[in-house]
């Protein structure tokens, strides 16, 4: 819902960093009263990011302490380095089913009893898989962090798979499912995800599908904890107000005897795209939705992609909500609450989406425009004057990124997860800085062609399907009664009309 | 949502209560840390509140308006909401969006929010421009020169908003009928967002005559938290902030008063994009400055917060009767309204949801939590009052709810004492005293497609319907 994230601001500094490089508005001399213009800005203040320490224990686990003191509080997070990606096709939601599963009964403590002991702290357990990793979360006071780890080592490590629990989360899956899917949006996601990456791991939902999660059985989940869930597969990131030493200490603790298994390591999936991924039109028609969900996906890049920070630039000439896509449909038109874009970068190759909720009436209109505004980066070299403060917006966002504790965790556990240095964390604002206007067009070109971009429409078809036929003759129309995130395919009947 | 929000954004009541929910200070282990802060009184009537903390070289300002859409203009529902958009278009200084060249472009950001009782513009940039962004708040509050069309593109925006907050969202409309259902004399029967037909009859005319009645020194708060020199602030503050003058009329305030309820009110509702049916129930309650308003807090952590609070456990985890369960303290100036929302799992029926929901009101009613039940709450009420409290404008949020909502920036300090005072025998007496029959309203949102047919339905026709939708 529109809720206003209480934005997170601390101990990490953006004032230099983006000052350095952005001319102090306007200082023009004017005759004007000392108000007409506004004063320029003071000298900026320096700022230091904190350094994250590793160790890796005997058994093979990663672990990883960023301190940062000043409020106390203490964020940790158990990484399993394999998520969603490693679901069975026809199993879909399993590993988010095992995540969730791990809360709900270990060989000493019941699902209520676990929750009972971590919210007594004043924290919450939060476990979920995601790409690419499952994880395990806490936020507790930091004189909590110590018995909030036992219990996180509990769950990770001796999670009992009871059958009733497996069965009352399978029906709670389902009924989420039922939910999400009311969201023109969800779908909208869900869909594209199919279309960029067919049957490759990244196509199939996250979360599952109604029949992929009635499939799951106990054994199904078992097994999956059994080969991904081990030290050597896993990394414990700990941040905020702790001393290094005590936290590898409580490491050693909770986790320095959890064995690891003498078969070897699950060999990573290959990721494989589909080989002619032509992009498409799809249009999902339901009637009742309030609103329609418009969604450009593509192919993007990976995490390690050598253009990463290209990427980034470029993204952000698109999103945030001085980007183009914003300035367009709502700044300039009034077509949206709010358009933007993420280049989602993963072990593999991500997606790419752009994304605008408009308006059953206006859905061609603004398909139109995600399309003309991503070409138009391509053809034409970004102004000086624009790439400026597109450059400040991502060094900002960074650096507020790092100004709690959870937030800090999240940032050094994804770089641990895909295997960069630490030292990047000091080398991002450089990197941002040295990209240029025809880095993003080249990127652009490259890699967001809006030509290998598919279209897809979540709403009530009558009101805008005429118009984006005329733009898009191709235009596939699913109802959402046939609609099967199941396959590529995307129906579960022939085309009718 | 997903999505990545960059937008000024309606403010809905559940932040508020996060916000609002947890003032706190601690004993023991769980102390909070005091919130050193002045108090400056402007000689036109503007309250400046400052707390330094130099721990990162970035200073948050935040302009409190106290004013909110209990005071939208007669037939202009949504209309602070509205205005509030408004005003990050043209000023006499300004083109429309500069606010963003000064924040975001700057590597700051900026956002506002609307609720019930006020309107809060908020900045965090790198503090070297602390005093660009005192300039540029001075300027919007000393007048707007938006003009039609860019009035006409916002609106437009905020309708939108509309769409994506209410209609969109399978459950947004009961969010949107408990908001408007839960009062029927006091303005808080009309939601912040409005309606789309007062929005469209909205006019320039109005933007003129609405800032000029509420957006005024004598109702503004400034709250500046960060990196910044005390001496220098004041010098700024008396630079742009205290010539500007305070109008010699007066200001409005509501005062209607919200009857007590008599009898029990239900209410069903048939809506289209209903995946699964959905209940709530709603409690007047006294204004967030009763003293009761504690225990109200902490009962609604003992019922809804985490999977170890009653509703979950219960309703969730054991009956299996709710799909979700969450109870909210929406605590407000004039009246408060306690509601709980449950959406059921699939094939149970609303009364299966409210009777299982009701009994567990009646626990809370007729025995005293436990002591460690209540030690709970409170260390999640106090860990989540930190968590705001991490960042700069965490803590400007909490000093300038105290100061406009709670009418004592001190209380930012001192709420933490009143809250681990409540005992299990408050919880029990607000329980019994609040949760009533006769002061409660019943919403039953469901399917209209299903209007006369029953909920019960195998998994299978489960499965059916998730891939469905809401198939005619």
């Amino acid at each position: 819902m529109s809720i206003n994230k209480v934005p997170n601001v601390a101990l990490i500094s953006l004032g230099l960093l983006v000052t350095l490089f952005v001319t102090p508005l306007s200082t023009k001399a004017q005759v004007a009263t000392p108000q007409a213009t506004p004063p320029p800005p003071a000298m900026p203040r320096s700022a230091q990011f904190p350094k994250p320490v590793e160790k890796t224990l005997g058994n093979g686990l990663r672990v990883i302490v960023v301190e940062r003191h000043g409020s106390p509080l203490v964020a940790a997070q158990l990484l399993v380095t394999n998520g969603a990606e490693v679901d069975p096709p026809e199993l879909a939601g399993l590993g988010n089913m095992t995540a969730n599963l791990l809360t709900k009964g270990t060989e000493k403590r019941s699902a209520t009893q676990i929750a009972e002991a971590i919210e007594a702290l004043g924290g919450s357990l939060d476990a979920s898989a995601r790409w690419d990793s499952s994880r395990v979360g806490v936020n507790v006071m930091s004189s909590k962090i110590g018995p909030a780890l036992e219990i996180l080592s509990d769950v990770v490590r001796r999670p009992t798979f009871k059958e009733d629990e497996v069965e009352r989360l399978r029906q709670q899956t389902l009924d989420d499912l039922t939910v999400e899917l009311g969201q023109p949006g969800s779908i909208a996601r869900y869909v594209a995800a199919r279309i960029v990456f067919g049957d490759a791991p990244y196509g199939q939902p996250l979360a599952g599908t109604p029949q992929s999660i009635a499939r799951i059985d106990r054994k199904d989940v078992v097994t999956y904890h059994g080969r991904f869930y081990r030290p050597d597969n896993a990394i414990l990131v700990l941040g905020g107000d702790l001393k290094a030493a005590n936290g590898f200490k409580l490491a050693q603790q909770y986790f320095g005897d959890w064995s690891k298994p003498s078969t070897p390591l699950p060999v990573m999936p290959v990721s494989k795209l589909p080989a002619s991924a032509s992009p498409r039109v799809v249009v999902i028609d339901k009637p009742d939705a309030g609103q329609a969900a418009v969604l450009l996906a593509r192919t993007g890049i990976r995490r390690k992609d050598p253009d990463y920070y290209q990427g980034l630039v470029t993204n952000s000439m698109l999103s945030g909500y001085s980007g183009r896509l914003n300035q367009e449909i709502r700044i300039k038109r009034g077509l949206s609450y709010g358009a933007g874009s993420t280049l989602d970068t993963r072990r593999e190759v991500g997606p790419f989406l752009a994304s605008a909720q408009t308006k059953n009436q206006s859905a061609a209109e603004v398909a139109g425009l995600l399309l003309s505004e991503i070409d138009r980066l391509s053809s034409a070299a970004v102004p000086d004057l624009e790439l400026t403060p597109r450059k400040a917006v991502v060094i900002g966002n960074f650096a507020r990124n790092l100004e709690t504790a959870s937030g800090l965790v999240a940032q050094v556990a994804s770089l641990a997860l895909y295997g960069i240095g630490f030292d990047e964390i000091n080398r991002y604002i450089t990197n941002v800085q040295g990209i240029t206007a025809g880095d993003v067009q080249k990127f652009a070109g490259a890699h967001l062609a809006a030509s290998n971009a598919s279209i897809i429409v979540v709403g009530n078809a009558k009101e805008f399907l005429p118009a984006l036929r005329k733009q898009f003759p191709q235009v596939e129309v699913i109802p959402v009664a046939e609609m099967d995130l199941n396959s590529a395919l995307l129906r579960t009947k022939q085309q009718s009309n | 949502m997903k999505q990545q929000k960059f937008v000024r954004v309606f403010m809905f009541v559940v932040l508020f209560v996060i916000a609002l929910g947890c003032s706190a200070v601690s004993r023991a282990q769980g102390s909070l840390p005091r919130i050193a802060f002045r108090d400056r009184n402007l000689a036109n009537g503007m309250r400046v509140l400052s707390a330094v903390d130099h721990s990162s070289p970035t200073v948050a300002i935040q302009v409190w308006y106290h004013v909110g859409s209990k005071d939208d203009p007669a037939g202009r529902s949504g209309f602070a909401h509205l205005f509030e958009h408004i005003m990050f278009k043209a000023t006499k200084n300004m083109k429309s969006e500069m606010m963003d060249r000064l924040t975001e472009d700057v590597g700051g950001f900026n956002n506002a929010f609307t609720n019930a009782d006020v309107t809060v513009y908020y900045e965090v940039v790198p503090s070297n421009y602390l005093e660009t962004l005192l300039w540029a708040e001075a300027d919007r509050l000393s007048g707007l020169t938006v003009d039609q069309p860019n009035f006409q593109s916002e609106r437009s925006v905020v309708e939108e908003e509309y769409r994506q907050s209410y209609l969109a969202p399978p459950y947004g409309m009961l969010e949107y009928l408990i908001e408007q259902q839960s009062f029927i004399a006091h303005p808080y029967k009309r939601p912040t967002i409005g309606s789309i037909e007062d929005l469209d009859a909205a006019s320039l005319e109005n933007v003129r005559a609405f800032h000029n009645t509420f957006y005024r020194p004598d109702n503004a708060t400034l709250v500046v938290a960060g990196d910044f020199d005390p001496k220098q602030l004041d010098a700024w503050v008396d630079k742009y902030l205290a010539p500007i003058a305070k109008p010699s009329i007066a200001l409005p305030r509501v005062n209607v008063k919200e009857p007590e309820r008599t009898a029990e009110r239900r209410i069903t509702h048939y809506a289209s994009n209903v995946p699964l049916p959905a209940i709530a129930l709603t409690y007047l309650t006294p204004s967030q400055k009763n003293p009761d308003a504690a225990a109200l807090r902490v009962a609604a952590t003992i019922l809804a917060q985490g999977e170890s609070s009653r509703l979950y456990r219960s309703l969730i985890y054991e009956q299996q009767v709710a799909q979700s369960a969450d109870a909210t303290p929406d605590l407000r100036e004039d009246a408060s309204v306690f509601y709980f929302n449950l959406v059921l799992a699939s094939g149970k029926k609303p009364e299966e949801g409210e009777r299982a929901l009701l009994a567990e009101i009646a626990k809370m009613q007729d025995a005293p939590v436990a002591a460690a039940e209540l030690d709970k709450a409170k260390n999640q009420l106090v860990t989540n009052e930190l968590r705001q409290r991490e960042t700069s404008n965490g803590k400007a949020l909490s000093l300038g709810e105290a100061a406009v909502l709670l009418g004592d920036p001190n209380r930012v300090n001192t709420d933490l004492a009143q809250l681990q005072a409540v005992s299990a025998a408050d919880v029990q007496r607000v329980m019994k005293k609040y949760f009533t029959a006769a002061n409660r309203l019943v919403i039953y949102y469901l399917p209209k497609t299903e209007q006369s047919t029953s909920y019960l339905r195998s998994s299978e026709d489960q499965t059916r319907r998730v891939m469905g939708g809401q198939g005619r």
